[in-house]
């Protein structure tokens, strides 16, 4: 049985993260930050990503061990730099990979309202999650319709006159994403979306001890950092 | 009970009536069918009763139109929410979430109902129309038919008094026509009244109690269903209506399945053609076609079989996955070949329809001819955007005839069409076909394929 957090919890170990990236916490507070991150993809059954996440982040470390340490020339300066800052960056993507493979827009919603964040920051979130898909398609057909037309046929062509398939491009998109907002926004409010009083969800959602327990876990080598432990 | 006594609409910005003083009493538990040519005030009617207007669409509302004792000039759309449910005609942009389950929960959360008594709701839905397979799906991954019946689980979900369905079945295929009228069977076995406005009668024809026809935003006139049924065809098509009946169309459809291809020269042949999008999961297997210059080929076949992917390795769009098209090269096939799309909006890049036809074309010599031709001339100097779905889709069909390209595909050309602008479309075609091209239309409907189709290939 795949075991996952609490949307909060999730929100609670993002906004950690980010925070580990802005004060600058040392090497030794953030790797055991990471391999907290890292456990919960395995636990919550997510196999593939958490290897793929372990080997680039371990790769990174190593670099930071061994090439850095020794390397000369501007070149090889450069790029240890650049794989730094990927390091720094990394426990927040693998945070955030981790809250959207394993988050569904209900438990999203459910989890903001029991927030209390406001209906009118919530409905643009979901709206923006049911949108984006249909751009692509949207895309793919607008793409399709150039080749007939014979207008920047291939990849390249779109680099070599890039005004002019940005509008063969957005002028359709931006047109018919235009009826699709009309369209849904009537679906919506057939369905009550500006209905008053108080919206609930479907989903039920409770902060368990394990919840609690983890996010705490993970606010430790944090709070060791800053106590100047770590 | 719904009543409307000398009721007025126009909508802003336009200059006539969409509905005019118009006089209609639904009883409770009456199943109504609105039916007309585009345009005619059906739609108009259907938003009135839902609340739409004039809350969302705003203009200019005279005389009395009430639902269920709701008053649009006083009620806001909220108030229509837990006694009327709608379904509207696009699939595709009629769900507000990602997931299907969701999707039933989302008027039940709205109005505040606690999570048991919403989960309680979601599983008898899905047990009464028999949803359950549906559930916890993603919507991106259903078809068209699929889509509109969770679309019409969640319209019954708060228990409306009302079913408001605005041409719910234009993009949908046979078996998937038959399961929304057994939904509605039920709704209506329920005691709940049912509006519907709607092209193709032939599905509703056993369940309907009146037939509306409008005409310019008027009601021309009203038939219970047994005058109706006994109208003949030639009155119907007069009035610019569908049949009632389309099992002969269905025959003749067959009938022409197995007619062999008539030219001895195919333009596009292909043998033993699987198509797919990559080698894992073909999704449809041709072992022979072809396709002739001068010919009406007619693609048949349920909601995502396969007929829109091979229609795009036929044009070139895509590589097959197996198996050999003569011309073999994608490029050359695609020089060749034009997609009328089902829609037109992705395909319109200009700012005038002149210019819009214009891109591309090969033919320009002949654009004032083709242009008079589909009706165009007086909009040439119109943004194409502007225009309506009918005036676009012939832009469109503008653009092919410039084009000089000898493979014409159409895709649903006549979905949500009337009889009337059914038969213009057809007539596009024959110019198609006169002026020389090779022309396959993928489509659902009978009526055009029996009628206008030289060949039908049902997948």
């Amino acid at each position: 049985m795949p075991v996952r957090l609490d949307p909060r919890a999730k929100l609670y170990l993002l906004l950690l993260s980010n925070l580990t990236l802005f004060l600058h916490v040392s090497l030794r507070a953030e790797i055991l930050l990471v391999i907290l991150l890292l456990f919960l993809f395995f636990l919550s059954g997510k196999l593939k990503s958490g290897i793929r996440m372990t080997i680039i982040y371990s790769a990174l470390v190593g670099i930071d061990f061994f090439v850095i340490p020794v390397a000369e020339g501007l070149l090889l300066n450069f790029l240890s730099m650049l794989s730094v800052g990927i390091r720094m960056m990394l426990p927040c993507i693998i945070s955030g990979a981790y809250a959207f493979s394993t988050t569904t827009v209900g438990e999203m919603v459910c989890g903001l309202r029991k927030l209390n964040v406001p209906e009118c920051i919530i409905i643009p979130c979901v709206t923006v999650v049911r949108f984006f898909p249909t751009i692509a398609e949207d895309y793919r057909q607008i793409r399709s319709a150039m080749a007939f037309r014979g207008i920047a046929t291939g990849n390249v062509a779109l680099l070599r006159h890039p005004a002019q398939s940005l509008e063969y491009i957005l002028m359709p998109l931006l047109m018919n994403s235009n009826n699709v907002a009309q369209d849904l926004s009537v679906a919506a409010m057939t369905k009550g979306i500006s209905l008053p009083g108080q919206h609930t969800s479907m989903i039920e959602l409770k902060m368990t001890p394990f919840d609690v327990l983890y996010m705490l876990t993970c606010t430790i080598p944090f709070i060791l950092f800053l106590g100047g432990v770590l | 009970m719904i009543e409307s006594i000398n009721c007025s609409f126009r909508y802003q910005n336009t200059e006539t009536d969409a509905l005019k003083a118009l006089d209609i009493k639904i009883a409770t538990g009456e199943c109504i069918v609105l039916c007309g040519k585009s345009g005619c005030g059906k739609t108009t009617l259907t938003r009135l009763l839902n609340g739409l207007i004039p809350s969302f669409f705003s203009g200019e509302l005279t005389g009395l139109c009430s639902t269920f004792g709701l008053d649009p000039r006083i009620s806001a759309i909220e108030d229509y929410v837990p006694l009327v449910g709608s379904v509207f005609q696009n699939p595709k942009t009629q769900y507000f979430n990602v997931d299907t389950t969701a999707e039933l929960a989302f008027p039940c959360e709205n109005a505040g109902m606690s999570s048991d008594v919403i989960q309680k709701r979601v599983t008898d839905c899905a047990a009464d129309f028999g949803l359950e397979h549906l559930l916890h799906r993603s919507i991106f991954k259903l078809s068209g038919g699929e889509k509109q019946r969770i679309a019409f689980g969640a319209a019954c979900i708060l228990h409306p008094k009302l079913l408001v369905l605005d041409e719910p079945t234009s993009n949908l295929d046979y078996k998937a026509i038959a399961e929304l009228h057994d939904m509605i069977a039920k709704k209506k076995a329920e005691g709940i009244t049912i509006v519907i406005a709607e092209h193709r009668l032939a599905w509703i024809a056993d369940l309907a109690d009146r037939f509306c026809l409008f005409e310019n935003g008027m009601l021309r006139g009203q038939w219970n269903a047994d005058e109706f049924r006994a109208l003949p065809l030639a009155t119907l098509q007069a009035m610019g209506l569908r049949p009632l009946c389309t099992t002969q169309y269905h025959q003749q459809a067959i009938e022409k399945s197995q007619l062999p291809s008539s030219g001895k020269n195919p333009l596009i042949s292909a043998v033993n053609l699987s198509v797919g999008y990559g080698k894992k999961s073909p999704v449809y297997d041709v072992t022979h076609f072809q396709i002739c210059k001068g010919e009406i080929v007619g693609l048949m076949g349920h909601n995502g079989i396969g007929k829109s992917t091979l229609a795009k390795t036929l044009c070139g769009l895509l590589k097959p996955v197996s198996g050999s098209i003569t011309p073999a090269k994608e490029k050359e096939r695609l020089k060749n070949s034009f997609m009328v799309m089902q829609d037109v909006n992705y395909q319109l890049f200009s700012d005038s329809v002149r210019e819009e036809v214009m891109l591309g074309a090969t033919k320009p010599e002949l654009c004032d001819q083709v242009l008079s031709a589909l009706g165009l001339t007086n909009l040439a100097d119109r943004h194409p955007m502007s225009l309506s779905g009918g005036q676009k889709q012939r832009v469109a069909i503008a653009s092919a005839m410039l084009s000089g390209k000898e493979f014409i595909v159409l895709d649903e050309p006549t979905s949500g069409l009337d009889y009337y602008h059914m038969t213009k479309v057809a007539q596009l075609l024959n110019q198609l076909k006169e002026q020389g091209a090779a022309v396959l239309v993928i489509t659902h409907d009978e009526e055009l394929a029996a009628g206008w189709c030289d060949r039908v290939i049902y997948l």
